[in-house]
């Protein structure tokens, strides 16, 4: 029984290379609109990895700025209210909440030589200003665990209500402009992806359709002889198979060596000035576009050969 | 028996019976148009009766159900006229078909496919294809295919109406030879002269 069954697989593969010999121009024509296809889907798997990349470290390194009210006031009864203590008092409630790894407290003298540092081009025009005017900063740094859109929120309002403080900054802007290309990215990417897998769904049931019109008189044969729906279909199955795995391999290929040289000795450095690491596929995004493609040829074959047996 | 068979109300065969046994030569005649390949046809399930009940090896094959026509058809070999080789395969390859589909492993199939052809002497054309072969060779390409399952019963549909007479009493030879080691020969033929060289039980369709 077996044997029996491994005799039909070879023969089913002798068949499927057979139908591609016979056909290798049409073939040659879908491979190469396959490979299209699935080189499409993979380079949107791989701008959408990269942009969900982006903003996953982005997000894990965000940190908030607050800026805070003067309150240098001596009252009538002589007591000072100093903006060291209130500072230090904000940074203790700080260091209290779940989450935070450091807090950096840059007084009006420090946000000036901050600035002299790094604006040196400006220099001249900070030093007509008074460190005085400068605001006075804490600079909250939080631990990647913890990093989350809800966590950020709720620190930034808790920080929001609290007095001598001005104003709270951290990206939300930038991470909910994030949030929102990544989604228009997922959507666009979901329906390209839609669109290409229905073209290749229709490629490979071209395909396989025009096989099954051009031998209409073999299939016929065989059947005269004894063979089963199956024995002629299994064949077209393995043939469209190859097929997809062909193009797949072919497209991978073709994304891998534009990656190589394009990204990585072309933008590399141009990339790394943003800090944008630039990743390729994993195996995952891999198989997973390698399932879409298996997938496309299997539907193709099933329809086109659904009218015929 | 009883077997009517209509085209849109138009019948071609109306109370067909007759029987055929184990072993015979049996040639089934009657003028073109008279159901002689509406007959075959419905023999191996490649058309159903209208009316009336075919049995085929004690089984009632008008209520086959469809996926046992391939397993019946493989007990019997067919021979048409149009010799229907496939042309993208060589002899060995369109001989070798039967027992392909039939799941035999490789090693047998080259010894039953030689041993075929050399029954045939088409051994050393083997590896030729079917279109560079004359009409009779591509019919004894035909009859080796239909025969190298060693099917209990042989149908043959005007197998020498493309052949002349040299080339058709070679064909009868083989067929001849073959009923001799037990395989049950039905002929479906108009042509007389095929009948006198074949000397066998004739069963004529517009008589019966």
């Amino acid at each position: 029984m077996i044997s029996q069954k491994i005799n039909y697989l070879n023969n089913y593969i002798k068949i499927a290379f057979l139908n591609i010999k016979s056909n290798i121009a049409g073939n040659i024509f879908a491979l190469s609109i396959m490979s299209f296809s699935f080189f499409i889907m993979l380079f949107f798997m791989l701008s959408y990895i990269n942009i969900y990349n982006y903003m996953f470290s982005f997000e894990k390194n965000n940190t908030m700025i607050i800026f805070l009210k003067n309150s240098e006031i001596t009252r009538s009864n002589g007591a000072r209210h100093s903006n060291k203590i209130v500072a230090a008092n904000i940074i203790n409630k700080i260091k209290k909440f779940k989450g935070v790894k450091k807090v950096d407290y840059y007084s009006n003298k420090l946000s000036y030589k901050f600035m002299l540092k790094h604006t040196p081009s400006i220099r001249t025009i900070l030093a007509k200003i008074k460190p005085s005017y400068f605001p006075r900063i804490i600079k909250i740094y939080f631990k990647p665990d913890y990093i989350s859109k809800i966590y950020m929120s709720n620190i930034y309002l808790r920080l929001k209500s609290m007095r001598h403080i001005k104003f709270v900054y951290y990206s939300k802007l930038m991470e909910d402009k994030i949030n929102q290309f990544v989604f228009f990215t997922k959507m666009l990417g979901f329906i390209i992806l839609l669109f290409l897998f229905t073209s290749s769904v229709f490629v490979s049931y071209s395909a396989i359709k025009l096989i099954i019109l051009r031998k209409q008189n073999d299939i016929e044969i065989l059947k005269l002889i004894g063979a089963t729906n199956n024995y002629i279909k299994i064949p077209m199955y393995i043939e469209s198979a190859i097929g997809s795995v062909i193009a797949f391999i072919l497209s991978l290929i073709l994304l891998s060596a534009i990656f190589n040289i394009f990204i990585y000795y072309k933008f590399n450095k141009f990339l790394s000035f943003f800090k944008i690491n630039i990743i390729f596929l994993n195996g995952f995004d891999i198989f997973l576009i390698f399932f879409i493609a298996l997938l496309s040829g299997f539907l193709g074959t099933y329809f086109s050969s659904r009218k015929f047996f | 028996m009883h077997v009517y068979k209509s085209y849109d109300k138009n019948y071609i065969l109306r109370d067909l019976s007759f029987n055929i046994y184990k072993g015979e030569f049996v040639f089934i005649t009657g003028p073109s148009g008279a159901g002689k390949t509406t007959t075959m046809k419905m023999v191996i399930a490649m058309e159903k009766p209208t009316h009336g009940q075919i049995n085929v090896f004690n089984e009632d094959i008008s209520a086959i159900h469809p996926k046992q026509i391939p397993f019946l058809r493989r007990k019997i070999g067919f021979v048409f006229q149009d010799f229907k080789l496939l042309i993208n395969r060589t002899v060995f390859q369109n001989v070798a078909l039967g027992l392909e589909i039939s799941g035999v492993s490789g090693s047998i199939i080259a010894k039953n496919v030689a041993d075929i052809l050399k029954a045939v002497e088409l051994y050393q054309k083997r590896d030729e294809y079917p279109l560079s072969l004359s009409g009779g060779e591509q019919q004894r390409v035909a009859i080796a295919r239909a025969l190298v399952q060693n099917p209990s019963v042989l149908i043959a549909d005007e197998p020498t109406g493309n052949l002349d007479f040299e080339t058709a009493s070679i064909i009868i030879d083989i067929l001849k030879s073959f009923n001799n080691k037990g395989t049950t020969m039905i002929i479906a033929t108009h042509d007389k002269t095929l009948i006198e060289l074949g000397r066998a039980r004739v069963i004529d369709i517009t008589k019966n």
